[in-house]
Formats: C-alpha cells, structure tokens, sequence
C-alpha cells in the first residue's frame, strides 16, 4: 500500500515536475544579505535525522538566516513529491529511494549526508533479527526463510541479500515481507516472520524481549554505508543556489556536532520522538560524519542493480552533493 | 444553517408527553445496555493481555492505556494536535454540505443536467479518499489543506448522492400544486424540495460526519498532516506501544461524539418529520 502510493505519488511528482512546477515556494527570494529564508524540510519522526533537529535547537540554522521548519511526513511518501513540487525546500530520505527515483527522471539532487551506518558488526543502529529461540543462526541460513522488511524493493532487501550472500547462502530463496518497523517486534514475537530487518528503535524492543542480531546487514553491504541523505529539487539549486550552500554548511554543522555529542542526541530525540527513556538511553546511535561516503553508495547501487532496482544505473555525480 | 432555522421552525409539533417519557425510559435503558457492552469490552481487554493471551507489550491491558491517556492529556501538544484534527473534520465536512447540499439540489431539480452528470459521479464516487493523497502532497505538502482535499473528497459524495435521492423523492403532486399556485422556482426549491429533501440531506451529513473524521486521521497518519493522526504515527514509529492506543481510543471517542452529534442535530432539525415523530407512536 505504502508503496503504491509512493510510486503514484513520484509519477504525480514528475507531471508536476515538467508542468506547473514551483506554484507556491514561499521562501525561495533571491538571497538578499538580510533577508531570512523560510525553509521546510521533510522529514522521518525517526532517529536517523536527530541531527537537523538539534543543529535547529543550537542555532546552526538561524546563524546562516535559515527560519527551519520541520514536517515530518509519515513514512516518506510525502517527502520526495512535497520536495520536487516546492512544498519542502529540503528533504531527508534513503538513498535506495533516491537512486530509483534519479533514474525513473526525478530531478532531486543530494545536498548533505543523512547518516551512515556505524560499521560494527553487530553493534549497528538497524539490523536483521531473531527470535531467541530460533534455529537460524547465520543469515546463510535465511534462504528458504520469511524475512520483513519496511518497503519491498529497497534498501531493506538489497541490503539483506548482501548480507545472505556473504554468508555463502542463497538470496534468491529468501521470501521478504513488507511489515512497518513498528511493527516487526509483534511479528517476530509471534512467528508470522523468521526474521526481521529492524531499526531503532524496534531493534531495541527486540533485544529488549530476548531477540537475537544474526548479522548488521548494512555493514555487510560496505564498511562504512552511507544510508540517507538530505536532498532538495534541481529546481532550487538553479533558483537559489545561495540557500542550497547555507543549508548545505548548516547541515554539516549539525551532524559534526550530533556526532560529537551522542549525550544532546538522546535528549533532543525525547522531544521529537515518544521514545521512553529507559529505552532512549540504550538505543545504537548511527554515524553522522559530514560527508556522504561515495565508494559505499557505489556498492549499494550495483546491488540494487543486481536487484532489478533500477532499468539503469543510478548517476551519483548527479545525484551526490 | 437553514438547518437551524427549520428547527425552530417545526418545534412547535413536538411529540405528546406520554410519549417522550416513554422514549426517554427506552433511550435510557439502551444506554444502560451500551454502558456495559463498553465495560465488558474494557474488562476483556485488560483480562486478555493480562493472562497471557495476547503479548501486553504489544497489546497493553486497559489500565495501561488509561495511564497512557492520563499522561496525554496532561501535554499541551496533544489539545493542539487534537484542534487540529477537529479543524480538519468540521472545517471539511462543512465545506462538502454545503456544496454537497448546493450542486444535489441543482443537479437533482434539473433532469437533463442529472443525466447529463450520472455516470461521471458514478465514476468518481467509488475512488477512495486515499488514493488521492499523492495529489495532495503534491498540491498542499503536509498541511491542513492535504486534510481537507480528502475530507471533503470523502464526504462530499456521500452527501451529494443523498441529496439526489431525495430531490426525486418530491411528491409530484406537491411540486404541480406549488406550481398551480404561481410558486417561483426559488420558493418551490424552498417550501417543497428542501423539506422533502433534508432527512435526505441529514442522513448524508450524519454519514459524512464519520467518513470526515476516518480520513481527517488518515491523512494525518499517512501525509503527516497535524493532528492526531500525526501523532499516533510519532507514537508508533517510537513503539510508545500504549501511547499510541491511548490515541487510538481518542479517535474512537471523537467517533462516539460526532454520531451522537450527528444524530441529536438530525433529531432536532427533523423534529417536525415522520420518520422522527414515527419512532414515537410505533
């Protein structure tokens, strides 16, 4: 479902994209040195974009003359069409999603990294799970099995394959569900999958009930994946390439900070999150280094390619920043 | 409004005495029996996780989600989620009344412009609300007016289609009679259609009010739009598991209040009609 309307939701996108594109971007004035600049920026209410929300709380934002506002469009659906037809100036997503829509013509283009994996083995923020009685020990042994993942045809399953592959078993037998994150602990609990692809913080729900990590499949696909990334229209990039760069620094502002201080991340998640605090304090941040990790993006786009993803290869000198 | 109106207007028949005790000693003994449907259900729900059954992480005992619902209401920024909502839903379903109510009647008293529009509603009307949300990001992002494109989307049907049905229910001698005595168009629309209409009309907006407050939280689930919707999704995206059915149980509440809403106004408004008075004399 969820997906559907994602794919409705780009198609929509790229009509508007080539018709009646930028009707009602409230805040794209050209720069002027005192003119502050409204931005909206579509967001997950999730772990991954802590750091926009604290780099808003200290200032990083309204230094560089940027008024952020921040939606958190459920899910994402929202996030890509509100972006391409100037309802957002700035949008956060995975970087699967954006490499399928570069290629199916979506003008998006990077402009600051998301955040990357933390490239432990077993100690990352998203990972596949077991219940704790389960057979399956390796992902070597997922072939055969019902594994969930949030959204078919993504980053979850490209991701989990690499990890069944390089565990020497097959991918192609592994039956992969869609089941929202939230709800993977409940699945897994009661046997309607064998294992589950979770992020925090259902992983943290799962290890709490006495699951089992078997491997950290974002890991396995690079060492050092970058996962998402805050991206905005070409549109805006051409209109007001001074905004872009102001948001671009103050992005890479908050993520150095949020990577230095993992103590504010935890206290700025309580107040966009309903995350309780027992569980706040034990969550597995991810990596928020400043700048995308290119070489892992082009492992993930040759497996997305090996997936059947994309009709062709994604363009990362376009789509990166 | 006119709604209002015609309330005043045919207070004046209201029903015998005898009667209105006996329905308030019906009315009340139904809402005895509805009490304890809801306890059972609350007592099952506190008993089933509790035993067992079911995993209570997943599916809290009913104190739990009290406790939960406590807490909410304590937090500003759920009264400002739970306006929101309450915008989007009155907000949107007045919006499709009135052009609802407006385009039946003008639709329904011109015969070639019905047949000239049936299918094409035909068409339109099985569309769900939902498959239009795409659109509204892409119209309205994530605000207030995505709520409403799919509120009024949803309601606006259910009320036009009512209003057809009754417009062809007008009595055609009522309608020769009017006419014979030199009636206008405006007062035949005023004095015949409409009253013959409104049970009609109130019936689509009682439906309406419902479907409005479905997809006013939907859109606030699935765009992200503030308000309620918004928030169980924050909830569930936090597995803040009770959080998010005391949310839950909220909406169902909203839902209570709407119907009961709903049906006082249709009771009062058609007060004068038939179908009300006759609930009394059967």
């Amino acid at each position: 479902m969820r997906r559907l309307i994602t794919r409705l939701a780009v198609a929509a996108a790229l009509i508007a994209a080539s018709a009646a594109c930028g009707s009602s971007s409230p805040s794209t004035g050209t720069g002027g040195s005192n003119q502050v600049d409204n931005v909206k920026v579509g967001v997950i209410p999730i772990v991954d974009v802590a750091p926009i929300y604290l780099g808003k709380e200290k200032g990083f934002f309204s230094n560089r003359k940027i008024n952020l506002t921040l939606e958190s469009g459920q899910g994402g659906a929202a996030i890509v069409p509100g972006v391409v037809s100037g309802q957002f100036q700035f949008g956060f997503s995975n970087v699967t999603s954006l490499m399928i829509a570069q290629t199916q013509g979506v003008p998006l283009k990077g402009v600051a990294n998301g955040n990357n994996s933390t490239g432990k083995d077993g100690e990352d923020f998203g990972a596949v799970v077991v219940k704790g009685d389960s057979p399956i020990q390796s992902a070597k042994d997922l072939a055969g099995k019902k594994v969930a993942v949030n959204t078919l045809k993504n980053i979850g399953d490209t991701s989990v394959r690499a990890s069944v592959r390089k565990a020497g078993g097959d991918p192609s037998t592994v039956e992969f569900v869609e089941i929202a994150f939230a709800q993977m602990p409940a699945a897994l609990d009661a046997g309607q999958v064998d294992a589950a692809w979770v992020v925090e913080p259902s992983l943290a729900a799962v290890k709490a009930a006495g699951g089992r990590i078997i491997a950290s499949n974002f890991v396995d696909v690079a060492p050092d994946l970058t996962v998402a990334l805050y991206f905005t229209s070409e549109k805006l990039l051409a209109d007001n390439p001074d905004l872009v760069k102001r948001f671009q620094e103050a992005m890479q502002e908050s993520l150095t900070y949020a990577d230095a201080h993992p103590d504010e991340v935890r206290k700025v998640l309580s107040t966009y999150t309903k995350i309780d605090a027992a569980t706040l304090s034990t969550l597995v941040l991810p990596k928020w280094p400043a700048q995308p990790n290119r070489a892992s993006l082009e492992e993930l786009a040759k497996l997305g390619q090996q997936d059947g993803l994309f009709t062709k290869a994604p363009d990362l000198d376009k789509l990166l920043p | 409004m006119t709604l209002i109106e015609r309330t005043s207007g045919g207070g004046q028949t209201a029903a015998p005495a005898s009667g209105d005790a006996r329905r308030g000693r019906r009315r009340g003994s139904a809402a005895w029996l509805g009490l304890a449907g809801l306890g059972t259900l609350l007592a099952v729900m506190e008993i089933v996780p509790r035993v067992g059954l079911v995993s209570s992480k997943y599916f809290p005992p009913t104190s739990r989600i009290a406790e939960a619902l406590a807490a909410e209401v304590t937090d500003q920024a759920f009264w400002v989620a739970l306006g929101d909502t309450l915008k989007g839903w009155a907000l949107g379903l007045l919006i499709a009344t009135v052009a609802g109510a407006a385009l039946g009647v003008l639709i329904g008293a011109v015969p070639l412009l019905r047949e000239y529009t049936a299918s094409t509603i035909e068409f339109l009307r099985p569309i769900p609300s939902v498959a239009l949300i795409p659109l509204a990001v892409l119209l309205f992002g994530t605000d207030i007016r995505s709520t409403l494109l799919l509120v009024v989307y949803a309601s606006f049907w259910q009320v036009l289609v009512q209003v057809l049905y009754g417009v062809q229910d007008v009595d055609p001698v009522a309608d020769e009679t009017a006419r014979s005595y030199g009636l206008s168009t405006i007062a035949r629309v005023r004095y015949v259609l409409w009253p013959t209409a409104l049970p009609y009309v109130m019936t689509g907006v009682r439906l309406a009010a419902a479907v409005a407050l479905v997809l006013a939280i939907t859109a606030e689930l699935v765009i992200g739009a503030p308000g309620l919707g918004a928030r169980i999704a924050v909830a569930q995206t936090s597995n803040a598991v009770p959080d998010m059915y005391a949310l839950v149980t909220v909406t169902g509440l909203l839902g209570v209040l709407v119907n009961l809403g709903a049906r006082a106004v249709e009771r009062r408004t058609l007060a004068w009609h038939q179908s009300v008075r006759g609930e009394v004399a059967a």
